[in-house]
């Protein structure tokens, strides 16, 4: 299905074809419910809150601007739905303390296990402010495209890149501490 | 950290694949929607008396207190029966300590747009 199909679903819907919007769920629901994951990390909360964004779209149809495409407008109302659930209850953020010990101290500095190293970055993440963690997490949704990620949140692209830059810069911060704290344990 | 690295790490998301019933509850949800009556729309020509009255009183609230601060209590009001019709509100006004409850009122409300606004923001 593209553009132009999405557009002619959401005119058969807005005649009357309640039917029609079924082909828009089955079209959306993989990115829909893969970026509610990427924000909340449970499935089952994901599923619930993409609900409510298919809901929501399909309560604001005839709101739709023809100016994007459908499924622009579609990922700008989810990710807004998102971010004030999230806002509203909160993904239980980890301290850096309680980041997964790595199981092999010695290998920190560069040596992690990749593994392990990886599941602490993404981590990471959950513990910055909401405004960088949001951009970070849509930049990296939608494959490093700044406009899209700029077009999701309703920010300007220079908004975006300073967010995702100073969002980084926390990042590796976070990430410098968490070794240091380690390499500090490790040398008495 | 370089930010290769960090794009690697970030760019490797678990794919989560919706479950089979996923589209049923959506439509579900959907039909339930479609089949609830529309919402009652706010009486709003029932409303606007009473609006026009709420501001024409506080107006002149407004502007009796003015006054007041200006004046003190005047010897010569300024607009006499206005102030006559006023005169039980302001006693009651006094009695109840009013102002301080608008004051702390506003505060209150001026505080809380105010942290909306940062949580928001944030």
């Amino acid at each position: 299905m593209n553009a132009a199909e999405d557009q002619a679903a959401v005119e058969k819907v807005l005649a009357g074809d309640r039917s029609a919007f079924e082909g828009l769920v089955r079209r959306w629901q993989g990115p829909l419910v893969n970026l509610a994951y990427r924000f909340c990390r449970d499935r089952g909360r994901a599923e619930e809150m993409a609900q409510e964004a298919f809901l929501k779209a399909y309560r604001s149809l005839d709101r739709w601007r023809r100016e994007s495409t459908f499924s622009t407008w579609l990922f700008a109302l989810a990710t807004n739905l998102y971010c004030s659930e999230l806002r509203r209850i909160p993904v239980q953020t980890f301290a850096l303390d309680h980041l997964a010990e790595p199981t092999d101290p010695h290998a920190l500095d560069g040596r992690l296990e990749e593994e392990s190293r990886d599941r602490a970055v993404r981590r990471a993440v959950y513990t910055l402010p909401p405004k960088y963690r949001e951009v970070l997490l849509l930049f990296y949704f939608h494959e490093m495209d700044v406009a899209s990620t700029a077009r999701s949140l309703g920010l300007r692209q220079g908004t975006v890149k300073a967010r995702l830059s100073r969002g980084r810069e926390l990042l590796r911060s976070k990430l410098n501490r968490l070794v240091a704290q380690h390499v500090r344990k490790e040398v008495p | 950290m370089k930010d290769d690295d960090l794009h690697r790490i970030l760019s490797q998301e678990r794919q989560v694949i919706p479950s089979r019933g996923f589209v049923i509850a959506v439509m579900d949800s959907v039909r339930r929607e479609a089949a609830a009556p529309p919402p009652i729309p706010f009486p709003w020509k029932r409303a606007w008396p009473g609006i026009g009255v709420a501001g024409l009183m506080l107006g002149a609230l407004v502007i009796a207190t003015i006054t007041l601060l200006i004046q003190g209590i005047p010897n010569q009001p300024l607009w006499p029966p206005l102030f006559l019709a006023l005169a039980p509100i302001f006693e009651v006004w006094k009695a109840v300590g009013a102002t301080w409850i608008v004051l702390a009122l506003v505060l209150s409300f001026a505080s809380v747009k105010l942290s909306t606004r940062f949580v928001c923001n944030d």
